[in-house]
């Protein structure tokens, strides 16, 4: 007996040793301990690091990929891979002049047919690119030379510079599907960038290595060579309070979207400092706007005033966030209509009961609220839920994991419903609210030819100014027909330990490559 | 013994069959598809459609569910749909990292049952064996994600002995290993002891007793191989549960394990990775019990396979 008992011990103890020696193999040693290691947390993985295939865009993506056009620290667009741009009067021809000696980081020169490439494969209906309708307004790339690329289109599209400028536009060298095949967006990317892929462990980490070759950072850094940090290492921690562990205990050194409940603690902590500015994002209710009763403007409107967003900003965010009147984020300063505040809903159930009350229904109403399963959505309807009832609205909250809440969407089974979304531009506007967008994404089921012509109408205007212009217009109609009930503007909150030196807030994405620095203990 | 393996691992088809139509029903008929998820919020309905042709989602159930089944007999468990890998390199990616926890788990679990339980049994209601069986209690009213995270708690953040989370080298495996060892080594420590207080009741234990045998040899010679048994039996079981069972650890300690792998792709509804996983699960499970079987005959020679 004794044999066998020390029979199965062997057994089971050589297993396991033989299975941390096999997957130890495969792992790199140990890193040196002079390099500059930046580990950054994050909640989700990248599922491709393909910027032109994926719909959800790694970090890794930013650094990896120059584009053509870069976002400034106050979101402006300056030159990228492009030197300068030039865009004939009628705002169809745009014609870009590209940077020279710039290299790949499989050591190819960065050309007009990288470019046209990259625009070609993205604008390809075979590649299923979910960026593709993003550049509806191209209609072609003409390369003019080596250094000179035109891009032509369909109507005038000022809106081009953000489209260029954002982690889908990343300029991939000329043919790399070709030339990688299956690997490409796996172990393989390449790009101009500050940073080179070493490895991407799925579900895990990437690892990324600094570009030594880098002197083509745009003018607007104070460092436009090589980055500083010899490697930064996006590390996938999907449990929030093992996030926070890692953070105070130095295994992550920045942590992005902090929640606000942990924004107190984290401000104790001499070692972490925590940057918050107000996010381009926002969360609001909505409801099915061809239904009843949310197809009469008053019972919108009287929504409006029976939602309290001073309080609910207290009870889901302990009061970090600010209230949103309009349609878009303050933070896109261009577009943002300033009177937002002046034209929307102040908080008076007294108003709400007595709009009802014009509408038909004294005596309120019966809808569900529904929201997606997230412990911030879930106590967002429950104060939802307790405002609405004030006026008389009496909801059933049903909550969703995220695909079925997609799903429920599409198939039009909601009447009221909490969203928020996150995207630093206007044209989210033509996504929620035109009517081709119908049934999704334009989930508020809002077919409205009004509408329609205004957004039509702002986001094909020649000029930056003018569209910004047009915008306005839309928010101001948009208010005052109550399309939504605009809630709360989070905040972006940002912790990063001591050790990084000379960080920088930036609206879209930290920088690392410009300036940052970290200490090596 | 050959024969009764092979006819057991034979078995294992039909069962793995019915899981898969279980599967692929539940997913099939639940609300949402990956489409959705690849293709962006932004997707013209035309694109739509071309990436569901491309996976076959168009397809009725049945044709669905046998194109799976084809590719599978074929060795084939299919593409994801999120990552545009085959399932087959994902799976082999993640799988090892849940073995290598679950079997240094079970080793813990070995190490710390066996002694535990028979020192329990053999100072039967003394106060060895109080301390031993309420330590037991208490393991076994633990779950493991919570012991999981009171480990992390002391050790990694508090006394900082261990990386927090993540995976890489032997310390990252201590943790989660210790959470799966523990709450396992609490429920075979109980079976170890009544196991063993029934064996050393039997006639034989005292005969060797009589005999002028040394304590220890009659404990672990005789009555231990005996009282290992049902053990066994109980080992296999949980052999299978501990590499389905640990995804709440994979989750916390962000261990990039099959459970892992799992729950991603249910929350994406990516399909074949689902089913690949499954698939592989409970296959292991099956295993795992047939592993116990053999062993029981290798510990005691009267059972006999025909």
């Amino acid at each position: 007996m004794k044999k066998a008992f020390t029979k199965i011990s062997a057994f089971i103890l050589l297993g396991a040793l033989l299975l941390s020696a096999v997957s130890g193999c495969s792992r790199k040693a140990s890193t040196k301990t002079s390099e500059k290691v930046l580990v950054v947390g994050y909640d989700r993985d990248a599922e491709l690091l393909d910027s032109i295939k994926t719909a959800w865009y790694s970090d890794a993506l930013i650094y990896i990929h120059d584009r053509l056009v870069s976002r400034d620290y106050q979101f402006g667009y300056q030159p990228g891979l492009a030197e300068r741009w030039d865009v004939s009067e009628d705002g169809l021809v745009w014609t870009f002049y590209l940077r020279k000696g710039v290299k790949f980081h499989d050591g190819s020169d960065f050309t007009a047919e990288d470019v046209k490439w990259t625009i070609d494969t993205i604008k390809d209906p075979e590649t299923g690119s979910p960026f593709r309708a993003d550049l509806d307004a191209i209609k072609e790339v003409e390369v003019v030379d080596q250094h000179t690329v035109k891009i032509i289109l369909n109507y005038p599209f000022p809106n081009l510079l953000f489209n260029l400028s954002n982690t889908a536009a990343g300029i991939h060298p000329a043919s790399a599907y070709e030339k990688y095949g299956d690997d490409y967006g796996k172990k393989v990317v390449i790009g101009t960038g500050p940073y080179k892929l070493e490895e991407w462990v799925p579900g895990d980490r990437t690892v990324l290595v600094k570009n030594e070759e880098y002197n083509w950072g745009p003018e607007w850094m104070s460092n436009r060579g090589p980055a500083l940090i010899d490697k930064i290492i996006l590390k996938v921690v999907p449990d929030e309070s093992t996030r926070i562990m890692e953070l105070e205990t130095g295994g992550i050194h920045i942590l992005r979207n902090v929640p606000e409940t942990y924004v107190e603690k984290l401000e104790k902590n001499p070692d972490i400092t925590i940057y918050k500015e107000p996010a381009t994002k926002l969360g609001y209710l909505a409801y099915a706007t061809d239904k009843e009763p949310f197809n009469d403007v008053r019972v919108r409107r009287a929504i409006n005033h029976a939602l309290n967003s001073e309080e609910i900003i207290q009870f889901v965010f302990r009061g970090i966030g600010e209230v949103a009147y309009g349609y878009l984020p303050p933070a896109l300063k261009d577009e943002y209509l300033e009177e937002s505040r002046e034209l929307a809903y102040e908080y008076n159930p007294e108003k709400a009961r007595q709009l009802l009350a014009e509408a038909g229904y004294p005596n309120g109403f019966k809808a569900t609220l529904s929201a997606d399963n997230s412990s911030k959505s879930s106590k967002l309807a429950e104060i939802i839920q307790r405002q609405l009832k004030e006026v008389g609205i009496e909801t059933n909250i049903q909550l969703y994991d995220s695909a079925s809440y997609t799903d429920m969407l599409k198939e039009g089974k909601q009447e009221l419903f909490i969203r928020e979304y996150s995207w630093p531009n206007a044209d989210i506007l033509d996504w929620f609210l035109l009517s081709e967008r119908f049934p999704y994404p334009n989930h508020s089921r809002w077919r409205d030819p009004k509408t329609d012509e205004l957004i039509m109408n702002a986001a094909r205007r020649p000029t930056w100014a003018e569209r910004a212009e047009g915008y306005k217009e839309v928010q101001r109609y948009l208010i005052e027909q109550a399309v939504w009930a605009p809630i709360y503007v989070p905040m972006q909150i940002i912790a990063a330990r001591k050790e990084v030196k000379n960080f920088k807030y930036h609206p879209w994405m930290l920088q690392y490559n410009d300036g940052f620095d970290i200490e090596v203990k | 013994m050959l024969k009764y393996i092979v006819r057991r691992i034979a078995l294992m088809i039909p069962v793995v069959i019915v899981m898969t139509l279980i599967v692929f029903s539940i997913f099939y008929f639940a609300p949402g598809d990956p489409v959705s998820r690849i293709a962006g919020p932004n997707v013209t309905p035309e694109v739509y459609e071309s990436i569901r042709r491309k996976y076959g989602l168009d397809q009725p159930f049945i044709i669905q569910y046998l194109r799976f089944m084809k590719s599978v007999i074929e060795g084939d468990l299919g593409i994801s749909i999120l990552q545009e890998r085959p399932v087959i390199e994902m799976i082999q990616e993640r799988l090892p990292v849940t073995l290598e926890i679950g079997l240094l788990g079970f080793l813990i679990t070995f190490l710390i049952a066996i002694p535990a339980g028979v020192i329990a049994a053999v100072k039967k209601n003394t106060l060895v064996d109080y301390l031993c069986m309420s330590g037991t209690l208490l393991g076994t009213a633990i779950p493991t994600f919570w012991l999981g995270m009171l480990l992390m708690y002391f050790f990694a953040y508090k006394l900082r002995w261990f990386p927090i989370s993540g995976y890489g080298t032997l310390q990252h495996l201590v943790l989660p290993s210790l959470a799966i060892g523990l709450t396992n080594a609490a429920i075979t420590a109980r079976m170890v002891r009544s196991s063993m207080l029934e064996v050393l009741n039997q006639d034989y234990v005292r005969t060797a007793r009589s005999k002028g045998l040394l304590e220890k040899v009659v404990i672990y010679r005789h009555a231990l191989k005996n009282a290992l048994i049902p053990v066994i039996t109980l080992m296999g079981l949980r052999l299978g549960w501990i590499i389905g069972g640990s995804v709440a650890l994979e989750i916390i300690f962000s261990i990039p394990g099959i459970g892992r792998l799992m729950v991603d792709s249910i929350l994406a509804r990516d399909y074949p990775v689902v089913q690949g996983s499954m698939i592989v699960l409970t296959s292991s499970i099956i295993l795992a019990n047939i592993l116990a079987d053999i062993l029981y005959a290798i510990v005691d020679p009267r059972i006999r396979y025909g």
